[in-house]
This record gives structure tokens, sequence and C-alpha cells, in this order.
């Protein structure tokens, strides 16, 4: 005799659950497309693409605000990977390494925007106030931590073996570092790389205490949308916010959690 | 020969790392105490006195605390039942991806979100409505900007609840769970026993620091409260900007002291978290 065929619920609240992480990315697509979508109406009157015509021109200044992200971001990443992995060998190498590693927990730990607002009068004494020098100055302060705690586990017994013996082969440091180093941490060079760069472009309390408001990215945008509430143009924002990091994550997602635990 | 560039790095460590924290610290204890500041005269204790009479930073703390703890329970309660139900299937390719879809959105872009979906306004005040629940949308339950802070506990957990399956995902995979737990099971234990006493310790203790980090970034979360959060109380960080920002010079002391505090707060959870124990580890 058959086994009595039971209907399963899983694959029921898995499409629920799918359905429900996608609807977020749907719905703000679609709120970007429309216009005087007024109570109580459940679609808007206007559906097309004249929000997203405004990119193109300078009205809203949106693709501005997304190349001032996108070059904070980049510069972001860029800096505080390589720093962070060149000093964390130090850091790592110390045998003091406990206490240094506690103290970069100490901003790690702390919320960006309280810690702006305490350091912005050092920002204004040296000149980096409202401008993208200081932001990107503030927003490297933030992410140096995490890339430098991000390397803790790669500078190990095995890592110091390999410069012993390039130094033992007559390696240099130079050597060390090109041809033994970066070709070991490449993949690790590269997940800090991304989530560097996702640390600066979802800033916002940070860039907003230093950039008072001069220095306009796009999470800057979508809060001033939000003020004048503006939703069309605001979730026009946040599409551009969205979209490159799930490029990247489409991309890097193998490598995400392997450092985490 | 002594080897010169790690103090090279060390200092360039404290100079980065370091430094910042430390000058930020000092200039907001300096400001709570009146030893610097426009309107400061002197040293004074009366923007302390003033803080902790008032209770306010109290309040903000407790309210903190209490959405940070709800949001980290459900989201990770939720997560390990994701886990033990949906392992097999979440592995696979199109589900693999769409579950790292919410970690592309930042705290501003939820927060946003759920303003649209549950404000008077929003899209299931406009269900409700034409649904014939409600007839007007100031019938419509307060969910966002509400005493409950139910839209700040949503987002926050829609924001981490994903992160937490990834992790246990991992986690299983990589500590070879699954192998154990068919061990457990020839040796005789049933299928309570394995989830309770290998399945979800293994998870728990593996990635309980990561637990209690969300909790405390939760706790100084700053975007989703300014956007969904109500006037009284605020959470800490949207508390300590507003009274850091405000025009009244004399007040700016206070919201110092608020900074003061809740920075020795966070510092302390990182000592207790980090501190350097005496106990056998192993290189990986």
């Amino acid at each position: 005799m058959k086994p009595k065929q039971t209907l399963s619920w899983k694959p029921f609240v898995l499409s629920a659950a799918v359905l429900l992480i996608l609807f977020p990315f749907v719905y703000l697509v679609l709120l970007s497309l429309a216009s005087e979508w007024r109570f109580p109406d459940l679609l808007p009157s206007y559906f097309g693409l004249r929000n997203w015509a405004t990119i193109l021109g300078s009205e809203a200044g949106l693709l501005e605000s997304f190349v001032s992200s996108l070059l904070i971001s980049l510069s972001v990443a860029m800096v505080s990977t390589t720093s962070g992995f060149l000093i964390s060998r130090a850091v790592f190498y110390h045998p003091k390494k406990n206490t240094l590693t506690l103290l970069a927990y100490f901003p790690y730990i702390l919320a960006p925007v309280v810690f702006a607002a305490c350091l912005s009068f050092f920002f204004l004494k040296m000149g980096l106030f409202g401008n993208i020098t200081g932001v990107i100055v503030a927003q490297f302060i933030i992410a140096f931590p995490y890339a430098l705690l991000f390397f803790s586990s790669f500078w190990n017994k095995k890592v110091k073996s390999y410069e012993d013996l390039v130094a033992t082969l007559g390696g240099n440091r130079w050597q060390t570092y090109i041809k033994v180093l970066f070709p070991l941490a490449k993949g690790l060079l590269l997940i800090c790389f991304f989530q560097t760069f996702l640390i600066s472009w979802f800033e916002y309390g940070l860039t907003s205490i230093i950039g008072i408001g001069k220095v306009q990215t796009l999470t800057i945008k979508v809060f001033l949308f939000i003020k004048e509430a503006n939703y069309y143009y605001g979730a026009l924002s946040c599409c551009l916010l969205i979209f490159p990091p799930i490029v990247l994550l489409y991309f890097n997602k193998r490598y995400v959690f392997k450092k985490l635990v | 020969m002594k080897n010169k560039s790690p103090n090279f790095g060390i200092i360039l460590f404290i100079a980065i790392g370091v430094v910042p924290f430390a000058a930020a610290f000092i200039y907001a204890l300096l400001y709570s105490f009146g030893v610097i500041g426009v309107a400061n005269k002197g040293f004074t204790t009366e923007f302390w006195t003033s803080v902790v009479a008032s209770g306010e930073f109290f309040r903000s703390f407790l309210y903190s605390l209490l959405i940070a703890l709800v949001a980290v329970s459900i989201s990770v309660g939720g997560a390990l039942w994701s886990t033990l139900k949906f392992r097999k299937r979440l592995e696979q390719k199109f589900l693999s991806f769409v579950i790292y879809l919410p970690l592309a959105v930042p705290g501003i872009v939820t927060g946003f979100f759920t303003f649209q979906l549950f404000s008077k306004g929003g899209f299931f005040a406009r269900l409700s409505y034409q649904l014939g629940w409600i007839t007007e949308a100031s019938q419509f339950p307060d969910l966002v900007n509400d005493a409950l802070a139910f839209g700040i506990v949503l987002s926050f957990i829609t924001m981490i609840m994903p992160f937490f399956v990834l992790l246990f995902l991992n986690v299983y995979k990589n500590e070879r769970i699954e192998a154990l737990s068919v061990l457990a099971q020839s040796l005789g234990a049933n299928a309570k026993q394995v989830t309770q006493r290998i399945i979800l310790p293994i998870l728990i203790k593996k990635t309980w620091v990561l637990i209690v980090l969300y909790f405390i970034f939760l706790l100084g979360a700053y975007e989703v409260p300014l956007i969904l959060g109500q006037e009284s109380p605020q959470m800490l960080s949207v508390l300590i900007i507003r009274e850091i920002k405000q025009y009244d010079l004399d007040k700016i002391s206070e919201g110092y002291v608020f900074a003061v505090m809740y920075t020795l707060i966070v510092s302390a959870a990182a000592i207790v978290l980090f501190l350097p124990k005496k106990r056998r580890t192993y290189e990986t």
C-alpha cells in the first residue's frame, strides 16, 4: 500500500517569504515610476518614466549625488581596505594584540552619528567640515576599525611561516607582500573592499553631521525627499541606492559570510 | 636586528583607530563638565545633575534597550526556526540569492519603505479603505511614529533576520552539524534531542558575540528611529543628536552628557565582550 501523501506547508511558507523579500524592491521601483498617487487610490494616476527622466537633467541633482556617493564610497573602501590590511599585520603580530584589538572595538561599536557629533569640532578646526574630503576622512575613521578587525584571523602562524620562508630565501619586504601576502589575501581583500564600500554607501548620520547638508550623498537625498514629502523622488533615490549593492552582492555572495564565524 | 616596521604600524593604528575615539570622548567629557563650549564658564557638574534629575536619558536608554531586545530576540528566534525548517531548500540556487537581497537595503531605505507601507496614507491604509475596513485615513491604527515602536521593531527585524538566517546556515555547514546530528541519531538520540542538545547549542555558541554586537548596533541605530520614531521617548542616538544640535547653547552641554553616558555604556559592553580572557585558544 502506498503511504498517504500529506501536503507540505513548507513550499507555501517559502513562497510567501520570497514574495515578502521581493516586495520592497518591486514597490520602490513602482513608486519611483508613479506620480500624483493620493489617498485612497490603490494605484497612481500617473505611471511612467517622468521621474527617472529627471536623473538625466539636473533638476533633482540625483546624478551628481550618485557620482559623489560612488566617489566617496570607492575612496573609503580603497583606503580602509589597504590600510586595514597593512596595519592589521603590525597589530596582530604584536605581543599585546588582545589589548590593541579591544581598542579597535571602541570606535567600531559606537554609533557613527554620535562619534561624528563629538568629532565635528576637530573637523571644523581642520577645515574638513562640509566638504567631500571631510566626509571621506570621517567615514574612513569608522570603516578602518572594521577593516582592521576583518583581517584578524589572516595573520596566523601559517602566514608568518610563509613570511619567514620568503625572508630565508632572500626575499625583501616588498616581494613578501607582492608575491605572497597579497595573493594569499586576495579573496579577503575583495570582501573587505565590498563591505567597507557598503559601510560608506549606506552611511547617513555621520555624513549629515560632517557634510552639514553640503555633501549630498544618496542617503542624504533620500532623507531630504522624505522631509519634503516627495516620496516619488525618495523612492527613485532608494532604487539608485539599492541596485549597486545588489550587483556587488550577486558577485560576492559566496564570500560574504566566510569571515564572520 | 630589531624589525622597526611593526612599531610604525602600531603608531598608525593609534593615530587612526585610537586617537579620534579618545579625542571625541575627551571633547564630549570636557563639554559635559562645562570646561569648553561657547556658553560655558568653567568646570561645573550642573549639566550632569540636571540630566540625572530629568531622567530623560534613562527613559531613552530603557526604550532603546527594549526595542533592541525585542527586535534581536524575534530575529534570532525566527532565523533559528527558518534554519531548522528550511535549511536544505535555502541552499537551492534561486533561494540562496534571494535571501541575500535584504542585505543590500540600508536602514534609511527600510525606514522609508516601512513608512510608505504603514503610515496613515500608506499602502495598507489604502488597502484597508478599498476593502471597506476604514472610511478615512485617520482611522488607520498608528503603526509608525507610534508609542509601541511597531514600525521601528518591524524595520529592525526585516534588516537583521535575513542576516542571521545566512549566518546560521553558514555555521551549520562549517561546523558539520549535519554529520554530528547523524552521529547522535545513530547513538539513539531522537529528533528533539538532536535539536536541543546539538544544533541549537552549537549555533548559539558560535554566534553569540555577533548576536550581542547586533544588539549594541540596534541600541545606537539612528536612521530608522529618526524616520519612524516618536517625539518622546526617543531612541538614544536620535536623542543625543537632537540635544547636541539644538539652538539653545545652554542645552548643548546636556547633549554631551548623554553622549558621554552612551559611550561609557557601549565601551563597557565592548570590554565585557572582547577583553582578553585567559583561556586556551587554537590557531586556525
